[in-house]
């Protein structure tokens, strides 16, 4: 899965023209980084599709109504994914604990290619799900998101010897989950 | 375990939602209307009129004040806000975040802008909290400029510049004058007039090594508060011998580098030339693989 660092360079020029208020940049922007959201939102709100909209929808708001601030020196996915992480963690102090949902979408293969890589990101994404918020968003951001330790660092508001220490835990952890679930 | 993770597929966000975000932008707006022939002078002087009121009586950029009391107010730029032995206030950052003003500290609103958002504390204690991209909010301090890179952080400054950076959460970049520390989270940084930033530490770091940095960075301590620094370091105080790989004499240079890699081994993708030379780069790359010891 790509890693937004790459996507940063190509965003530059849709960024300035949203800090106009170009509306179409706006559309490109969402374009561009929608999918990555809204997964995010998905798997950390395990598999609430209402949950994992709201939050993309109250993301791209607020980096739409905030750019101007963004000034380009630092890096504009650190900034995203720092609105996504806390938009996530906000939604989950109000809300209740949900029930786990497996939703994951196939991607194109043979049915039984396709059965086997659906199982799997299912006991992925349940495993994923039951880890503590703090482990689970790490995960997601390395993982998923493929961000790198500063990155990570700075989404996630800590050192990044602590992002180590909490990917390091969470591996452990989904690796017991895991082989319970087998 | 990482390639399954990995396996996890993308989803597709649904079409709905950017249908939601544009009802919300839209919101505010309202529908172009036409104007009688009749009005169009009447129309235009109106709105001249409002532009030359708002030229005269548009609001000045500020911050929301909250005093200790309750009451309410706000600081614009270049007013000053001075609290008492026993009072303090809160600042509201814009939509960023706050700034508590503790008790005898004095602190003026330099900018507040959408790319800048600014203030200078002359003397005194402040806790910042803020959640904004990196770099837009700063506090000059006589001595430093503290540059947020996302976190939550206390400083305390005197008239002259001396103080003492505590950041609590995430980091924070303190220059001045060429001079740059870096302070992660539970680790501080002593300012001095006339130097700027000393050398960051740990808060948990030996009480001997605290003090021999504070000869080393502001007493001219030499010699005597290097080997203290280097032999009282941990693993992760390599935090503080990275920041005096470049500020000490370039004869020391060797001993610290030597002390840096019997804590922790020099990183495959680290040179060890290229360090020792203090090659930006070298550096910045064995900063980020040191710091998953901090």
């Amino acid at each position: 899965m790509a890693g937004l660092g790459d996507l940063d360079e190509i965003s530059a020029d849709i960024i300035e023209s949203c800090r106009r208020g170009d509306r179409d940049a706006f559309r490109a922007l969402y374009e561009t980084y929608k999918d990555k959201v809204y997964s995010i939102a998905l798997y950390f709100f395990h598999g609430d599709a209402s949950a994992a909209s709201d939050i993309t929808q109250q993301v791209f708001l607020k980096l739409i109504r905030d750019i101007a601030q963004f000034r380009g020196e630092s890096g504009f996915s650190t900034w995203l994914y720092r609105l996504v992480v806390n938009a996530c963690m906000d939604a989950a102090r109000r809300a209740k604990p949900r029930e786990i949902v497996a939703d994951t979408r196939s991607e194109p293969g043979s049915q039984e290619e396709d059965f086997a890589r659906r199982q799997r990101a299912q006991s992925v994404q349940a495993a994923l799900s039951a880890l503590p918020v703090k482990f689970r968003l790490p995960m997601l951001l390395r993982y998923f998101e493929d961000l790198s330790y500063q990155e990570m660092a700075r989404a996630l508001g800590c050192s990044m010897g602590t992002v180590a220490s909490r990917l390091s835990r969470g591996h452990r952890m989904l690796a017991q989950k895991l082989e319970s679930l087998r | 375990m990482s390639d399954e993770l990995k396996d996890l597929p993308l989803v597709k966000a649904p079409d709905a939602i950017w249908a939601r975000i544009e009802a919300e932008l839209d919101r505010p707006s309202q529908s172009p209307r036409r104007f009688l022939p009749g009005f169009a002078w009447a129309c235009a002087f109106a709105a001249m009129l409002i532009i030359g009121l708002y030229v005269l009586y548009r609001p000045k950029a500020e911050w929301d004040v909250v005093r200790a009391d309750g009451s309410k107010g706000k600081i614009a730029v270049g007013d000053w806000l001075e609290t008492g032995a026993a009072s303090k206030a809160v600042l509201t950052v814009g939509d960023i975040g706050t700034v508590e003003v503790h008790p005898n500290t004095r602190v003026r609103l330099e900018a507040a802008k959408p790319g800048e958002q600014r203030l200078k504390l002359a003397r005194g204690d402040i806790s910042a909290t803020v959640t904004a991209p990196p770099r837009l909010f700063i506090v000059d301090t006589p001595a430093s400029t503290a540059f947020d890179l996302g976190c939550a952080y206390t400083m305390h400054a005197d008239e002259d510049g001396n103080g003492l950076l505590r950041v609590t959460l995430g980091w924070v970049s303190l220059e001045w004058a060429g001079r740059e520390s870096l302070v992660p989270a539970g680790a501080s940084c002593r300012t001095h007039a006339k130097v700027g930033p000393g050398t960051p530490y740990f808060d948990d770091a030996s009480q001997a090594l605290q003090d021999a940095l504070k000869q080393f960075d502001f007493e001219n301590g030499g010699e005597p508060a290097l080997e203290m620094a280097l032999s009282e370091s941990r693993v992760r105080d390599t935090l503080t011998l990275w920041h005096l790989l470049s500020r000490v004499a370039p004869v020391d240079r060797q001993r610290v580098f030597q002390r840096m890699v019997q804590l922790v081994p020099l990183p495959q993708s680290v040179s060890a030339d290229k360090a020792l030379q203090l090659d930006p780069e070298t550096l910045k790359l064995w900063r980020e693989e040191l710091a998953w010891k901090w």
